[in-house]
């Protein structure tokens, strides 16, 4: 017993010493779920990643936890009258990880290497990005200012920049595809020292930074893929930051005194889509919701601050349209649950309960685990809509192969539950989704003339007042007929040690340059 | 002998084809991967140019083709989602996986033996009993319950052992820091405990039934009873006679040992946060990165291949009425 005894206590020393990767006074531990899969800038195209390559590369502008646009390595810039061409001052002092001073022809080279067809790149920055802002060419005016000429006027340019990876031309003109990708040379606070694959990556406090540094001298991004590992890590002291807690684990981690769970009403978008695509015109309740009333009285059926507590573990506040607060439509309340409304709106409708009780049928299609107890939510609304008489089957789906490709060709449905995600910088990008009749994300096929309309008069707004009251007018629109059943903005759970003084985002990013020890 | 071996290769050549054209179909079945590699707002026309740079606008057997005709020049692709070569994500994986199994593989053998020949000699009585009760409810135990329980109670509750992460021994040795890896020894082993013993479970349970029935066995056989008859101490007669003959079903197993260890790293190295294949492979299958499915499947097949040969050949060595052809 003493000679066990004896290995254990010597196993715990080695175990400590080990753990060359534990929080102390200047390193900051942070687990998500999943590794970074490359740190090429143009490749990259996971959130996880992301995370990490926020803190070793800098953008011209950058979006604010709050969802405030600011400049980060420009320090400001100018829109040309046409809105086609936008120049952009750099800030002056500014050098690379490896000393190379960084000027706007790096900043230019960063724009452009990401657009060259030449070199495959399939990151989130060519593969969307550059699309949505009509990127045509970057251009170095001289050593300080940077102009990107568009195909269009953009008004999302300045948030969708935010994720455009600045870094310099001479780095990254003599590294291979593979040195790119492994060993990357940034701009941001903090420099890349290392990557074990599956296991950490590691940043240290570059020590040029001339802008505001972050607190701490090393970061540590830890991949624990398993989310009671995770909990079990942080409640050991062994990590100061966890991602997707699991709404079960939340009271054990408060009652660890280690650390709490910070619920946080993310910017995904999750919807129950009322698919108006002609197809489904043949069957009754596909018909059914292409009358604006029916989709009108079936918001009010759902219980959605219910599922919110009783399947998210966090209460909620119902969406009342598509855009995140707080830039949504202010006028509009969330649609209260009222069955006995529902009902009577269906009634008035022309659908009244048949001698079984039932109105009509209708297929509600969900995928199985890529969203927060997604199949329970998807049961709870085909019981809330069944309750009514508005019988609901219930389709669990796999995500990738399955649900995906039936969501892109518009042949989900006539019910189908997904999650979008948004933004706190701005409504239109939200809207996005909703660009056109034809647009590819117009997944329920809506065609409301009168909302499509806006986008005209948003084109034609000359000032930002003027913008605004027509984007309310469209949300109001999409409120009173839309195409979505009105959910929730999907929380975000993430536990923070007590150690640590810091707030997690509602965009998913973790940004931890403004973490400090309480 | 020597015949047999090459011909043993030659047919594994068979095996690994086989093998890849099984999980290449697998994996084409289970639908279009362009989507996990493109942005969930992209446009129709950025997913068909995604398709199209990733490869997969050609038909399934050009691409199946040009993967074996690649393979055969040694040049196993680019793993789409690391965007760097598959064969390097696999390997810098491989030495983490073969620590787990190694270790797992020792306690799942080395334990067993004692523990199916205490057995055997104690037939009938509590000792006997409580071993194989224990081996029932090890067999019976899932390793992802197993997994999460030690982490909670040894490394969270009593703070005996750490809770996830890894040291390496084997790759700085691969890779010429010979001392480093062996330094690292001591700080590697209360990383290995948890999920080592995590596999392992089973596998020992089993192999303790195995060896205690083979043992029974052999122990009621003639020879047996002549080395009792002339004198010889029991020591040896369980370690020289008995024991020798009882090996043989037991490296049998040994041999499909190292597959089944492999299947069960995947979980337990995703509990443990352990940057092998297993957990390498899980990804790379959700992610439909078919280069590094296949890299990954080809490099498994040759290694459990090449095992079953040795065990092969151990068998001919361990009885020598066995005569490879």
């Amino acid at each position: 017993m003493k000679r066990l005894s004896t290995l254990v206590l010597a196993a715990s020393l080695l175990a400590g010493t080990a753990l060359a990767q534990a929080p102390d006074g200047s390193t900051l531990v942070i687990a998500q779920s999943t590794d970074a899969n490359t740190f090429d800038p143009a490749n990259i195209s996971s959130r996880t990643t992301s995370n990490i390559a926020e803190h070793i590369f800098g953008t011209l502008y950058d979006v604010t936890g709050d969802g405030e646009i600011v400049p980060f390595l420009a320090e400001s810039h100018e829109v040309s009258e046409d809105g086609k061409s936008v120049t952009f001052k750099l800030k002056e002092g500014l050098t690379c990880h490896d000393g190379e001073p960084l000027t706007a022809e790096d900043a230019a080279y960063s724009f452009n290497r990401a657009a060259d067809p030449d070199l495959k790149f399939t990151g989130n920055t060519p593969g969307f990005i550059y699309s949505s802002i009509g990127f045509e060419e970057a251009v170095a005016d001289d050593d300080l200012h940077v102009t990107l000429k568009l195909k269009n006027k953009s008004p999302i340019l300045l948030g969708m920049i935010g994720e455009v990876f600045i870094h310099c031309k001479g780095s990254y003109e003599a590294m291979s595809p593979e040195e790119a990708a492994q060993t990357p040379i940034g701009s941001g606070p903090y420099k890349f020292v290392e990557w074990v694959r599956d296991d950490r990556v590691v940043l240290e406090k570059w020590d040029d930074y001339t802008l505001e540094p972050g607190s701490f001298d090393r970061l540590v991004w830890r991949v624990i893929p398993e989310a009671s590992t995770r909990a079990a890590e942080l409640m050991a002291g062994n990590v100061d930051v966890i991602t997707n807690v699991a709404p079960d684990q939340i009271e054990t981690i408060n009652r660890s005194d280690k650390a709490e769970v910070v619920p946080v009403q993310g910017t995904r978008r999750i919807y129950i889509g009322f698919n108006q695509k002609d197809k489904f015109a043949e069957t009754e309740g596909g018909k059914a919701i292409q009358n604006a009333d029916v989709r009108r009285a079936l918001q009010y059926a759902v219980d959605v601050p219910t599922i919110c507590e009783g399947l998210l573990g966090t209460p909620c506040t119902r969406a009342t349209g598509l855009v995140n607060p707080p830039r949504g439509n202010p006028d509009l309340e969330p649609y209260p649950y009222d069955p006995d409304k529902a009902e009577e709106l269906l009634d008035a409708a022309g659908y009244p309960r048949g001698d079984d009780g039932v109105r009509f049928t209708l297929t509600l299609q969900s995928p199985n685990g890529r969203y927060l107890n997604d199949a329970n939510v998807a049961l709870a609304v085909g019981q809330f809509l069944s309750d009514i008489g508005v019988k609901t089957d219930v389709e669990l789906l796999e995500f990738a192969s399955v649900y995906i490709p039936l969501i892109r060709a518009h042949d989900a449905g006539p019910l189908f539950l997904l999650g979008s995600g948004g933004a706190t910088w701005s409504a239109l990008y939200d809207m996005a989704d909703l660009s056109a009749v034809d647009a590819g994300t117009n997944y329920t096929e809506w065609k409301d003339e009168e909302f499509f309309a806006g986008w005209k008069k948003i084109e034609a707004a000359q000032t930002p007042e003027e913008e605004r009251e027509v984007i309310n007018e469209m949300l109001k629109i999409f409120y009173e007929r839309g195409p979505w059943l009105l959910m929730y903005f999907q929380p975000d759970f993430y536990g923070i040690s007590e150690r640590l003084d810091w707030e997690p985002r509602r965009d998913e990013h973790i940004n931890v340059t403004d973490a400090k020890l309480k | 002998m020597w015949t047999y071996i090459v011909r043993r290769l030659i047919q594994s050549v068979i095996v690994i084809i086989g093998v890849t054209l099984i999980s290449f179909t697998a994996l084409q079945m289970s639908g279009d991967p362009t989507y996990l590699y493109v942005s969930e707002r992209a446009s129709d026309e950025e997913i068909a140019l995604a398709r199209q740079k990733l490869g997969f606008d050609r038909p399934y057997y050009v691409q199946y083709l040009t993967f074996v005709a690649n393979l055969a020049q040694g040049d196993f692709g680019e793993s789409l989602s690391y965007r760097t070569p598959a064969l390097d994500v696999v390997l810098e994986r491989f030495p983490a996986t073969i620590e787990l199994t190694a270790v797992a593989m020792v306690i799942a053998i080395f334990g067993a033996i004692p523990l199916g020949v205490m057995a055997a000699r104690r037939r009938g009585r509590p000792t006997d009993g409580t071993i194989m009760t224990l081996a029932i409810i090890g067999q019976s135990i899932p390793s992802f319950w197993l997994g999460i329980m030690l982490i909670l109670f040894v490394g969270l509750g009593l703070g005996w052992l750490p809770i996830s992460g890894h040291v390496p021994v084997l790759k700085p040795i691969l890779e010429g820091h010979v001392l480093e890896g062996l330094r690292n020894i001591p700080a590697a082993v209360p990383y290995l405990i948890m999920p080592a013993f995590t596999i392992a479970l089973f596998s020992l349970s089993r192999n303790a039934r195995l060896v205690r029935s083979s043992m029974l066995e052999v122990l009621s056989q003639d020879f047996v009873r002549t080395a009792r008859a002339k004198g010889l101490a029991e020591r040896r007669v369980i370690s020289d006679h008995a024991l020798r003959n009882a090996w043989l079903p037991v490296v049998t197993m040994i041999g499909l040992e190292f597959g089944f260890l492999l299947s069960g790293v995947v979980v337990v190295e995703t509990i443990f946060s352990w940057p092998g294949v297993g957990r390498l492979v899980f990804n790379a299958i959700n992610q439909r990165d078919i280069p590094l499915v296949q890299t990954a499947v080809v490099i498994f097949s040759f290694v459990f291949v090449l095992l079953n040969l040795a065990v092969d050949l151990v068998y001919a060595w361990l009885d020598p009425r066995i005569r490879l052809r």
